[in-house]
């Protein structure tokens, strides 16, 4: 083999340099292969698993219900009603004040859903019971249904914010009508999913 | 400003004691299905409100007193798809009403039928509710 008659003009010296022709064509095929290797694009790094987000539950969900979407839902659906009692009143927001302050109410219930998607935030404080036993689950059994299913869980939570867009868009125009035709909606999300993960059986049962 | 305050206060104290719970429960969490009722009264007030209405009627005992009772209804869009509308409600009528009887409280039911005195019959049950029929 003529190690002369190479294309490499520049490795060519450098091989006459060594005595043994054999030695000299591994040390080609090893410079060839680093060369090779050093084509071939590095192997992809894998990205850092994500950080635990920084969300820090204080509250229960028992909680959130109780003390934030409760009070103000009630406020939505009480802001327009009828009340018949020595003749008939019509209630409905009026003044700026009054529809900013269901809006505000709104919004509460509209960003609290998100409170309830946080998925390590407790049903309830350990060891409390069922508020309706032998009806509605414990918060244990509840827990259990949101983790086996938090797809669902979160499908209707975000139902539950869905039917307060339309809540939101009659506060701005103040159309009081529209307000009070979609508080129908909004219950029906509230029914929807606890029968859902609250009270399953009892559902069952009445039927 | 004081007393605006304080009288304030009174009005909303007076206004949370007269509402019944207003949380998100199973039916028979709140109502005993073995405990059926038939109301007849009249109507002291009636409040067309979402997500359920709430009739308000003095019921004669056989003793000649009379109880206060509470009836919870549907909602009012439901009702009004029904037929029943919030004209058809005036103070002082007379009212007969089927449902069945709080858990908690005797004298708080969840409506199932409700007749007008016109005779008008009209199905006020809530979602959840037994299935005994009222409906149809």
């Amino acid at each position: 083999m003529n190690l002369t008659g190479l294309r490499f003009p520049v490795i060519v010296p450098f091989m006459k340099c060594f005595r043994h022709r054999h030695a000299a064509g591994a040390l080609v095929l090893v410079a060839a292969s680093l060369l090779v290797g050093c084509a071939a694009p590095a192997p992809e790094q894998q990205p850092p698993p994500p950080a635990d987000p920084p969300f820090r539950p204080v509250a229960t969900i028992r909680e959130v219900m109780n003390s934030v979407i409760d009070p103000s839902i009630d406020v939505v659906w009480n802001s327009v009603k009828t009340v018949i009692d020595n003749g008939t009143t019509d209630h409905a927001p009026a003044a700026d004040e009054d529809w900013a302050e269901v809006r505000r109410h709104a919004l509460i219930v509209s960003e609290a859903a998100n409170l309830l998607m946080m998925h390590n935030r407790p049903v309830a404080p350990p060891g409390a019971p069922s508020l309706a036993p032998g009806v509605e689950l414990t918060p244990e059994e509840i827990r259990a249904l949101i983790d086996k299913n938090p797809e669902g869980w979160n499908f209707y939570v975000q139902q539950l914010q869905d039917s307060l867009k339309p809540a939101l868009a009659a506060i701005d125009k103040k159309d009081s009508q529209a307000l009070f035709d979609v508080g129908e909606k909004i219950d029906e999300t509230c029914e929807n999913c606890h029968s859902v993960f609250w009270y399953p059986n009892a559902v069952a049962s009445s039927k | 400003m004081k007393t605006k305050i304080i009288l304030v206060l009174l009005a909303a104290a007076a206004l949370y004691a007269v509402q019944p719970a207003q949380a998100h429960h199973a039916f028979a969490a709140e109502y005993d299905v073995d405990k059926p009722v038939e109301l007849k009264g009249i109507l002291t007030k009636m409040e067309w409100v979402n997500p359920h209405g709430w009739i308000y009627m003095d019921v004669k005992q056989p003793d000649g007193t009379s109880k206060h009772w509470t009836v919870e209804t549907s909602g009012p869009n439901q009702m009004s798809r029904r037929g029943l509308k919030k004209a058809d409600f005036s103070d002082g009528m007379t009212l007969v009403v089927k449902g069945y009887q709080g858990k908690k409280d005797p004298e708080l039911a969840n409506g199932r039928t409700l007749v007008l005195p016109d005779g008008r019959s009209f199905y006020i049950g809530s979602v959840g509710g037994p299935n005994d029929g009222a409906d149809r």
